[in-house]
């Protein structure tokens, strides 16, 4: 397990893994190396990455990451670029070109067709294409949003709806499908539309809270403070407060925002992170990086702020092989720039070097958090929620219970870990996500009476209405809290709606420009910013091939079929009670109460044992000695009857004849009658197996059987009666060799007794 | 005047017990008489109750080694053998009374005597090793006295001292009753069952779980646990606690009255009885010094604030001044115990763990005690509740029509009909049940002898003279006994109804053919 994660690293230039660090870029990054190139933009609707040259634009697919991605090419004309997004359906590509006018190019006829506003009065800040069933594309103005349909016949757009609205800047993410507009003097009033599949919602006014420096003054809300992030199919939204050093949260549900409280800050400048569902605020100005996870709006860090970390840089590879050439390259993406002030960081984990034109995506080192944290149960639970790394994750619970078995530690402590596992695979099961195939039925979600996922655009699921209503509104009255606060469980009901179930085509139309928020707002106010994205930059191919990707894809590729780290009881079976049963030797009775404690846990969540931990149990407790035990867990039924079970315990009977007993009437109650019949003659009870087997017309054992046990018992009378039996009762039975030579020997020892 | 006053012959009831080892030599007879009831008989009584007892059994051990004498007939008495340890023998006399109730089951009767043992060794070891530790025998006589004398107190009806009789055949005395639970209960009690015994720490301990007066859980060894078990149902559980008298839970009941009656006055007699036995002067040189623990002793146990049981019995500790705990002897580990016992609602949990191995005496004892609060409170609780929400109540196992006694042999296990429905059963029935049960036992005895490691299928149907069906039925050492009185007049409906039974209540163990 970890010898595999490890593995996946290069072994040259860890990067200094040994170095404490909860989070890590891999070498390579994804390198934007066509010559010529002027700007990056991120579709995040379609998680492309876009860069133009004069009359060109290449993408590049981000999802699935791969540094060796080749681009996608496409012929526009000239001219300046403000945002570039491409539909949902990959046909049409739109390119804000002003603050004023948006460009449309066919991909298939290369027809071109313009929009602009009509108005001077108002602006563009831009636009996003939506897979709700209103419109295809919205148009963000400062006067408020225009919903357009793509008519594919005439190819132009036809307004479908318009929400006026005053409009000072707006920040949308495809993931969430939600756009948030910011207005008012200080604009920190919102107001929020979500743009699903299932219709568009409109969310309640809301407004932010800031602190003032000082008495008079109004400081005003910037979008680059605030950020849309999709935490476990739940929407939040979270607003730096730079006066305050505060973070602050906002959970959007269908008819309420509400404020969740707050994450102390120790930067000015924070950029968010989202990696398979844990929050990361990285520190800027610090250079480290805090992990949340909010699952259970705990708001306490998953551990201590540290550095993010730059793995697998091949600093001998380089140096031998690139020094002449590209020096100062090398230097560039050595470790000196890891949060340099060219980092743009981009929803929900990627990371963009805009001066090297380099793309990076953030991981989390799961190995690192869980060895970070002595709470077995906590940390337990935080893997069994992870659903990236699901291989790793699940190898590290393993090695957990394992390890917690071994060390002996109190069994209260191993029961509550137990818990969280059988709990976790529990809820995996009812969600399918245990099982590859299931996993589209989302349906039977809106059956789980938590599933108020919120507002949540990700459920894409066409009973969501009639699912979410009620439970919503009756959450937002009984107070939002409570939706964590009484689930006991790993999983919110709403974790299988995990963004990565989207079909890629679907995801996404936050076409953030590569400086975010940042590029919007330039068209507003003079554009500086968009230059510096539109900088151009020195280009440079991407050294070499970089072959430890292709390590790196190991543990990837497991954990692309693994869908869920959730730990069957197979597995708790094979993984760790077998194993740790091999290495622990000794008095047997502290594993004993951990297999106790395990089907205790099992029992609760219904789930069903395989025999084989059942069959170990025995054995433990006859190797011990321990029979009246025994008997008492086959008598209460605790290690279910089963044919496994039965012979285990007639193999351990053999010092023990009650337990011996015991597995032959298990034998009888599963009607297992062959072998019943079989073991009461091996027992010496010929004639009640004889008995037995009349009743239950058990015809497979041989007559010779029997013929041979009453021989054996050396009583002529058994012997004949039996003989009598099988010729009354079987046709024909006269004419076999069986009766002839047992007809004989009775025979025989009549005459000898007579003699 | 309790026992005192029925310790006249007139009773018919000897018992005795006696080491063949002891007092070869003319003249020094006495000397192999621990016990005799009742004490006042002369000398010369007792002596030849004794003779004939040594007798045969030295003239019968000349065709059976292993197994002497059993049982004696003779025409006014039953001479009953038990040979608790190797030449250690107890043996009952009870008069053929006229009078039609004193009709005994020997093996019942050999049972009591077994149980006396039993329960005397857990407490005090084996009579051997006290036997060895003070020769002339002063020791074992100062701790047999009281200690039957208090075991017999629990046989009182009244004035009378009245064994199990033919009344009892649908009852099986030395072994344990369960309670049936449901395979999540059975989780939750294993669970505590763990926790409980890691209150210790390291070292091995076992415990025993009743819930009213049935068991639980045990990891005790069978034997061990019938006897703790007994003791348990005798003076532990909250219904023993509650009546504060003595009462055999298969014995109870009907005569609870008249025990609650009797208690009072044995406290006294048995101070006097005492006067009796050490004034007759069997034993001269008798440390009579010493404190002997009385654990059989009524209304001695109660419950203390913090849950735990308390009792006097064992005197105070020396070096702390706290009252001592209870120890009891394990036969299978033969190994002293500290028993820890803690009481919520129904269930009653007994820890036992080495005295070896528990420092600083009754300071680590209390120690412990605090580990099981903070430990198992709320384990406690919960498997409290879950077992009374199971549980049927006092009837629970009774079976509409029909009056049974089902013992599995090998787990030591027994189930009858409730007590109060028994009774309802005509005394023809009875009789003929105690009748058959007593040719059941022979059987077994035989059958034990012939063929060893074989075990006998049985089947017995009789129609007693008041027409009800006495069944008995012996599969692979289960038994199963049944009186049926409103049956059919034919033998299939009996035998149906019998197949019935086995198959719902039996998992069909019964129904071979």
């Amino acid at each position: 397990m970890s010898g595999k994660a490890s593995s996946s690293q290069p072994s040259i230039g860890l990067g200094g893994s040994g170095a404490l660090s909860h989070v890590y870029i891999q070498y390579p990054p994804l390198h934007c190396s066509i010559p010529g190139l002027r700007g990056l933009h991120y579709d995040d609707g379609n998680k492309l990455l876009i860069s133009s040259t004069s009359d060109q634009i290449f993408s590049w697919k981000t999802v699935p990451f791969n540094p060796l991605a080749t681009p996608t090419c496409d012929s526009i004309s000239e001219g300046p670029i403000l945002c570039i997004r491409f539909s949902l359906d990959a046909k049409l590509i739109a390119v804000q070109r002003s603050s004023t006018e948006i460009e449309f190019y066919n991909r298939e006829t290369k027809e071109t067709f313009f929009r602009r506003c009509r108005s001077e009065s108002e602006n563009i800040l831009g636009f996003f294409w939506t897979d709700c069933p209103l419109c295809d594309i919205v148009i963000v103005k400062t006067s408020g949003l225009d919903l357009f349909a793509y008519n594919s016949v005439s190819k132009s757009l036809d307004l479908v709806e318009t929400r006026k609205s005053n409009v000072s800047w707006y920040i949308y993410t495809h993931e969430s499908r939600l756009v948030l507009l910011a207005s008012g003097m200080q604009c920190r009033t919102f107001t929020g539309f979500q743009l699903s599949s299932a219709g568009m919602i409109r969310l309640p006014k809301f407004e932010m809270a800031m602190a003032k420096p000082e008495v008079n003054s109004k400081p005003v809300l910037d979008a680059e403070d605030v950020c849309i992030v999709t935490v476990y199919g739940r929407i939040y939204c979270l607003q730096v407060d730079r006066v305050a050093m505060l973070l602050h949260s906002y959970r959007f549900y269908r008819d309420a925002v509400v404020q969740q409280g707050s994450l102390p800050i120790y930067s000015s400048k924070i950029a968010l992170s989202v990696v398979d569902n844990v929050l990361l605020v990285h520190q800027v100005d610090a250079k480290v990086v805090i992990l949340y996870d909010i699952f259970a709006d705990s708001r306490v860090p998953v551990s201590a702020p540290l550095p993010l970390l730059l793995r697998g840089f091949p600093r001998s590879y380089s140096s031998s092989r690139f020094r002449e050439s590209e020096n100062s390259e090398v230097n560039n993406t050595g470790e000196s720039v890891i949060y340099g002030d060219n980092w743009t960081f981009l929803v929900p984990d990627l990371i963009c070097d805009i001066s090297n034109k380099r793309l990076w995506k953030i991981h989390l080192d799961l190995e690192a958090i869980s060895a970070s944290s002595s709470e077995v149960p906590s940390v337990l639970e935080f893997l069994q929620r992870r659903k990236l790394e699901t291989y790793k994750a699940k190898q590290l619970c393993l090695g957990i219970v394992k390890t917690v078995i071994l060390e002996r530690r109190p069994v209260s402590v191993v029961a509550r870990a137990i818990d969280v596992l059988v709990t976790s695979y529990s809820h995996s099961i009812k969600t399918g996500s245990y099982f590859k195939g299931l996993k589209n039925e989302k349906t039977s979600l809106s059956n789980v009476p938590n599933v108020n996922s919120p507002v949540s655009s990700t459920d894409v699921s066409t009973s969501r209405i009639d699912g979410l209503g009620k439970s919503i509104r009756h959450e937002s009255a009984a107070g939002i809290d409570s939706e964590s606060l009484n689930r006991s469980s790993t999983f919110s009901a709403s974790e299988s709606e995990d963004i990565s179930s989207f079909e890629p085509l679907k995801t996404n139309s936050n076409d953030l420009q590569l400086g975010g928020c940042k590029a919007n707002r330039a068209s507003l106010s003079g554009a500086d910013s968009a230059n510096e994205v539109h900088r151009s930059f020195s280009k440079y191919q991407l050294p070499g091939s970089s072959d430890n990707s292709f390590n790196a894809n190991i543990s990837e590729q497991q954990d692309s079929q693994l869908t869920s780290p959730a730990i069957s009881p197979d597995e708790m079976y094979r993984f760790v009670f077998a194993s740790v049963e091999e290495e622990m030797g000794g008095d047997p009775s502290y594993l004993v109460s951990i297999i106790v404690e395990f089907l205790r846990s099992a029992n609760l969540e219904k789930i069903k044992i395989h025999p084989s931990l059942y069959v170990l149990t025995i054995q433990l407790l006859a190797r011990y000695e321990r029979f009246a035990e025994l008997g008492l867990f086959i008598i209460n039924k605790i290690l279910e009857p089963s044919k496994e079970v039965a012979l285990q315990l007639l193999e351990s009977g053999r010092q023990n004849i009650q337990t011996r007993k015991l597995g032959l009437d298990m034998l009888r109650q599963l009607s297992l009658h062959q072998d019943y019949v079989l073991l009461l003659m091996q027992d010496g009870y010929y004639r009640e197996a004889l008995r037995y087997a009349w009743k239950h017309k058990v015809t497979t054992v041989q007559p010779s059987l029997f013929l041979e046990a009453a021989f054996a018992s050396n009583d002529s009378q058994h012997l004949a009666a039996v003989l009598r039996f099988f010729s009354d009762f079987i046709p024909d039975f006269h004419n076999t060799e069986d009766f002839n030579s047992y007809y004989r020997v009775l025979n025989e020892m009549n005459s000898s007794i007579a003699a | 005047m309790g026992l005192a006053s029925v310790s006249t012959a007139s009773e018919g009831i000897q018992f005795c017990i006696f080491d063949l080892r002891r007092g070869q030599n003319e003249g020094q007879e006495l000397d192999k008489i621990l016990f005799f009831f009742p004490a006042d008989l002369p000398f010369s009584t007792q002596l030849s109750v004794i003779g004939l007892s040594e007798g045969l059994i030295t003239f019968t051990r000349i065709f059976s080694p292993e197994a002497a004498c059993e049982v004696i007939e003779a025409e006014r008495h039953s001479h009953v053998f038990y040979e608790a340890e190797s030449d250690i023998w107890m043996v009952m006399v009870v008069e053929k009374s006229k009078e039609a109730e004193a009709i005994w089951r020997i093996e019942d009767l050999r049972k009591v005597l077994k149980e006396v043992h039993s329960l005397f060794v857990m407490f005090y070891g084996p009579v051997r090793a006290m036997l060895e530790k003070e020769p002339n025998g002063g020791l074992i006589r100062s701790h047999f006295y009281p200690f039957i004398m208090d075991y017999l107190s629990d046989f009182l009806v009244g004035k009378r001292l009245q064994l199990p009789s033919f009344r009892d055949c649908l009852k099986e005395r030395g072994n344990v009753q369960m309670l049936t639970v449901g395979r999540e209960a059975a989780i939750e009690v294993q669970s505590l069952v763990r926790i409980l015994e890691s209150c210790v720490g390291n070292t091995q301990c076992y415990s025993l779980i009743l819930f009213q007066d049935l068991l639980v859980s045990t990891t005790l060894s069978p034997d061990d646990t019938i006897n703790l078990f007994t003791y348990a149902v005798q003076r532990l559980t909250p219904h023993a606690l509650s009546s504060g008298a003595s009462s055999w839970s298969y014995l109870r009941r009907a005569s609870t009255s008249s025990h609650a009656g009797s208690v009072s006055t044995m406290a006294h007699s048995g101070s006097v009885s005492e006067q009796i036995y050490h004034s007759s002067d069997i034993s001269p040189s008798g440390d009579n010094n010493h404190r002997v623990s009385r654990p059989l002793q009524h209304g001695k146990w109660s419950k203390g604030n913090d849950g735990f049981l308390v009792t006097d019995i064992w005197g105070v500790d020396v070096g702390s001044s706290m009252i001592a705990s209870p120890t009891v002897w394990l036969q299978q580990t033969e190994e002293r115990m500290y028993l820890c016992i803690y009481q919520y609602k129904g269930l009653t949990l007994i820890l036992l763990m080495p005295v070896s191995s528990i420092l600083n005496g009754e300071q680590g004892v209390s120690a412990v005690k605090q580990q099981v609060l903070e430990n198992a409170s709320l384990k406690i609780l919960k498997v409290e509740e879950k077992l009374s929400k199971g549980w049927g109540g006092e009837n629970a196992y009774h079976v509409g029509g029909y009056r049974y006694l089902l013992v599995d042999g090998d787990r030591n296990i027994s189930r009858a009909s409730p007590p109060g429905k028994v009774t309802t059963l005509t005394k023809e029935s009875l009789l003929a049940m105690s009748k058959l049960r007593e040719e059941v036992d022979l059987e077994k005895g035989r059958a034990k002898w012939d063929n060893a490691g074989l075990e006998k299928d049985l089947e017995v149907c009789i129609r007693a003279k008041n027409n009800a069906w006495v069944i008995a039925r012996i599969t692979r050492g289960k038994e199963l006994y049944m009186v049926l009185e409103k049956a059919n007049e034919t033998l299939l409906y009996a035998s149906d109804a019998f197949e019935k039974f086995s198959s719902r209540y039996c998992n069909g163990a019964f129904s071979l053919d």
